[in-house]
């Protein structure tokens, strides 16, 4: 770039002083090469903008789940209590406010799971989940406990939220929460098969299927293509019947 | 790590729409652009405690840049170098001696825009043009901003926008000639 398309850059930016600017100004309606670049700078700036997308809505929700899993805090259990991304960013005193509420729950979430862990028979033999499980756990955990309303025989499952993806031990796992009657369940979906956890008892083949019991919650696991384990806090005798009911792959 | 979870993400989503647009954008082939904001942000927050002071948005837009280019490498792939026409090479056309003939680029882009053909040009670009217009016109940076993701001179962001910008206003103007 010479010295000439420098001081048109700047003169495109803004950067000259009025008495420069106001030369520029008077030069363009002369010299045919610096109007040409003129016009092409600002039809390739109009042309780049068209690739401005907004975020999909429910990116900022990921990246939050994300970022408290990696905090160690299962915040997660707060999502419900979240309002979707894009209301979220229309107040930041309510944001905050809601982050506080989250983050209160998250400490008592956090304690009952450490206390779940310990309790577990086989204490810290039962705390070794694989990543990928316990992110799917850790998620579940928000769900509360079936209130007693009967499950409708033929009523069709109800999606509650808007699905979230996040990574684990190296897998794209896509979480749906799930309400029928009044049990919720989250039906995780993975490209990869879910490891079984320790503890956990094969159903059929090696870890082609497998179910196990992590604190309040019943994991059922089918790893296949693609790969699902539904969690939901029910007695594990009726996860497999709730699991037949729900949409999955 | 350690940092307050909840003070990194008050002082990081409200810039979660410029972080798509840079990821959507350096993502190379065959990654998700939504896994790159994701890697972005943890990124960020494993360095929160040490970066509190720099401008959030650029500092922001440096790290999904170098996961963008780490992410490549480890998939052997390099997404900001695309083998691109022999017209990259040769410095901006004049289209015709006079003001018509100016006005030929510039109209035939604006008229024929779509976000397909401008992403498969801006593919074209050298990198360092690339990232500018990227960070200046899609994302929305200040060239300040943008000098500071990229460690440059202001001076230097502007040139390479300016040079940028000529060259995709050229090549879309070439993919409007030779589709239309």
């Amino acid at each position: 770039m010479d010295s000439h398309d420098q001081l048109l850059a700047a003169f495109l930016a803004g950067d000259l002083d009025p008495a420069d600017a106001q030369r520029w100004d008077e030069h363009l309606l002369q010299c045919e090469r610096c109007w040409r670049a003129v016009r092409e700078d600002r039809a390739g700036r109009q042309a780049a903008q068209v690739l401005r997308q907004p975020a999909p809505p429910g990116l900022a929700d990921r990246v939050a789940f994300a970022v408290e899993m990696a905090a160690g805090v299962p915040a997660a259990a707060q999502r419900q209590a979240r309002p979707p991304a894009r209301a979220r960013g229309r107040g930041r005193r309510g944001r905050r406010l809601r982050w506080r509420l989250a983050g209160a729950g998250a400490v008592a979430a956090g304690l009952v799971a450490t206390l779940l862990v310990a309790l577990l028979p086989g204490g810290r033999q039962a705390g070794r989940v694989p990543a990928a499980v316990a992110a799917v756990a850790r998620y579940a955990q928000a769900i509360p406990p079936p209130s007693g309303e009967q499950r409708p025989q033929h009523a069709a499952p109800v999606q509650v939220g808007r699905p979230v993806t996040v990574m684990a031990g190296g897998q794209r796992i896509v979480l749906r929460t799930w309400r029928l009657g009044g049990t919720e369940a989250v039906v995780a979906v993975s490209g990869h098969p879910f490891p079984m956890p320790a503890r956990a008892r094969g159903v059929s083949g090696p870890g082609m299927a497998w179910s196990a019991r992590l604190g309040r919650l019943s994991l059922y696991c089918l790893n296949g293509r693609p790969s699902e384990l539904v969690a939901a806090p029910v007695p594990a005798a009726e996860l497999a019947a709730l699991a037949a009911r729900l949409p999955l792959a | 790590m350690g940092a307050d979870h909840r003070v990194f993400l008050d002082a990081t989503i409200p810039h979660l729409d410029v972080v798509w647009q840079v990821a959507r954008q350096a993502a190379g082939e065959g990654q998700d652009p939504e896994d790159l904001v994701q890697e972005t942000y943890l990124r960020a927050y494993a360095a929160f405690g040490s970066c509190r002071g720099e401008n959030t948005r650029a500092w922001l837009a440096a790290i999904c840049l170098n996961a963008a280019r780490s992410q490549a490498r480890r998939r052997r792939r390099r997404p900001w170098e695309v083998p691109g026409p022999a017209l990259l090479d040769a410095p901006p056309r004049s289209r015709g001696d006079g003001r018509e003939g100016a006005a030929d680029v510039a109209d035939v882009v604006i008229a024929g825009l779509d976000a397909e053909t401008v992403s498969r040009c801006l593919g074209l670009l050298p990198e360092p043009q690339r990232v500018c217009i990227v960070l200046v016109d899609v994302a929305g940076y200040t060239a300040r901003e943008a000098a500071e993701a990229l460690g440059c001179p202001r001076g230097t962001v502007l040139a390479r926008v300016h040079r940028g910008r000529r060259k995709l206003a050229q090549l879309l103007a070439e993919a409007g000639v030779s589709h239309g």
